[in-house]
């Protein structure tokens, strides 16, 4: 459907190693415009790893990672930062700014990283937190919120900034269980609004809802890759529905 | 009788004037010691190596060497190398530095202590390295060093008195001079103490007052 036109985003042959430790051998992986990729596996496997070397918060020892057809070039400091403004993280620890309010956290990297004015970015802002369902939060400051409201402040941020592809890192592992629906159903309304994602996470049922394609890393290797369908059919001998059998048993999902 | 007029006419005249010496050697040397610890302790946590190193060596050095041999050094060692300061600035010059290798830590302390993800997530929206600092950890690391900060000024308020080592005449100074002139040594000196407890108390009062007006909201002291 989507396979003819060039890839969004392109990840060639990545290799990243800690020590002795061989954390990621030889990932590539490339991403359509609007396409949504779940990455699910074992913890340890690389998932994290993978996803914060696509902008370069982990430095590939080796592959090269193309935005929109433009490779990045590690060692331009600025680019490197041209790159990460137009890729969108999502943490799970949420990591907002601790000392400014829901508003301030979305509304500094408008002002300071794109140069807009305070009152533009403001209503940007305000928009965004409102997209969020957070408008009336605005104000709070980041230890008065719960961590589900954290962590849609932390979407709204990343999307203040108008990135290109979303990378969202077990975006609810933090969370109560009963705060995992909000953030999900912000998440599944940017792919309903034609956002690009890549997500890493634990929660099955919502990996087979939301993902074009689901992603099996284990070992520092994509073992397994395929839509939901195919991969999560019953009777299915793969790696990923055996894996992914295994934690509903314990999660009782 | 003798006493309270000693004391009116020939004490309280002279303190006042090294207190108000006092004061102007505390102050620019707190707020310049103030700035070069954050300088330096920024400069040895994020700085090149070469930075770091010189950092380092700054804070060895200025935290190794005893107080009183630094100002012997800025006032009598330097104009052999024709430096000339006054006795008023070689103080400033060696509390300020000396206060700053202190505060460095302090500050150094506070810096280590921003979680690393909040670090990401500002290299994360495109801020550079210089940007993260300045406006994600800096604000939150200045936050938890003002105690130490604080306790740092107060303990140059003391320190201060060894200005008169140098011939600047302070308040300690001046407590002294009147002292050897009157061998009224126990109420001379236990002025001078109170005026030094006054001035530390100021300066709790107003350490307290910024450490109120900055804290966030959600991490104040909750008292059960």
């Amino acid at each position: 459907m989507k396979t003819e036109s060039h890839p969004i985003l392109e990840i060639d042959h990545i290799t990243k190693s800690f020590g002795k430790n061989t954390i990621l051998s030889d990932v590539s992986l490339s991403i359509q415009k609007g396409e949504i990729k779940v990455i699910i596996g074992p913890s340890g496997g690389g998932k994290s790893t993978f996803l914060q070397t696509i902008n370069f918060l982990v430095m590939p020892d080796k592959g090269t990672i193309s935005l929109a057809g433009h490779t990045v070039n590690p060692s331009n400091k600025r680019g490197l930062c041209t790159h990460r403004r137009q890729v969108g993280m999502i943490f799970q620890e949420f990591n907002l700014f601790d000392h400014l309010t829901a508003l301030a956290n979305v509304e500094i990297g408008m002002v300071k990283v794109l140069g807009m004015k305070k009152t533009a970015a403001t209503d940007r802002a305000m928009a965004e937190l409102e997209r969020v369902g957070l408008k009336d939060q605005a104000n709070q400051y980041p230890a008065q919120l719960s961590g589900g409201q954290k962590q849609r402040v932390s979407i709204a941020r990343a999307l203040a900034m108008d990135p290109m592809v979303m990378l969202l890192d077990e975006p609810t592992s933090a969370l109560d269980p009963e705060l995992i629906g909000e953030v999900q159903s912000v998440i599944r309304d940017l792919g309903k609004g034609g956002m690009t994602m890549i997500m890493a996470t634990h929660q099955i049922g919502f990996a087979r809802s939301l993902a074009d394609e689901i992603i099996f890393m284990e070992k520092g290797r994509i073992v397994e890759q395929g839509t939901p369908k195919v991969l999560l059919a019953d009777g299915a001998a793969t790696r990923t529905r055996d894996f992914c059998s295994r934690i509903a048993e314990i999660g009782g999902e | 009788m003798d006493e309270f007029l000693y004391i009116q006419n020939e004490v309280m005249p002279a303190l006042m004037q090294g207190s108000w010496i006092s004061i102007l050697l505390i102050i620019p040397s707190a707020l310049f010691g103030v700035c070069m610890g954050v300088l330096s302790a920024t400069l040895r946590i994020y700085g090149h190596p070469v930075v770091k190193f010189l950092g380092d060596a700054y804070v060895l050095l200025f935290r190794g060497f005893p107080l009183l041999i630094q100002l012997y050094i800025w006032y009598f060692g330097l104009p052999r190398m024709g430096i000339y300061l006054s006795p008023y600035w070689a103080s400033v010059v060696a509390f300020a530095l000396c206060s700053g290798a202190y505060q460095s830590e302090y500050i150094r302390g506070a810096l280590l202590s921003i979680k690393q993800g909040q670090i990401a997530a500002a290299r994360s929206i495109g801020f550079t390295q210089f940007q993260t600092v300045v406006y994600v950890v800096l604000p939150q690391a200045l936050r938890r060093a003002l105690p130490g900060c604080g306790n740092e000024i107060i303990y140059l308020i003391k320190y201060s008195s060894l200005a008169y080592m140098v011939t600047c005449i302070e308040l300690t100074g001046q407590g002294k001079i009147l002292a050897s002139a009157s061998f009224k040594y126990v109420e001379v000196f236990s002025i001078v103490g109170v005026v030094y407890l006054l001035l530390v108390s100021l300066a709790t009062w107003l350490l307290n007052t910024l450490e109120k007006r900055f804290t966030i909201p959600g991490f104040e002291q909750h008292r059960a």
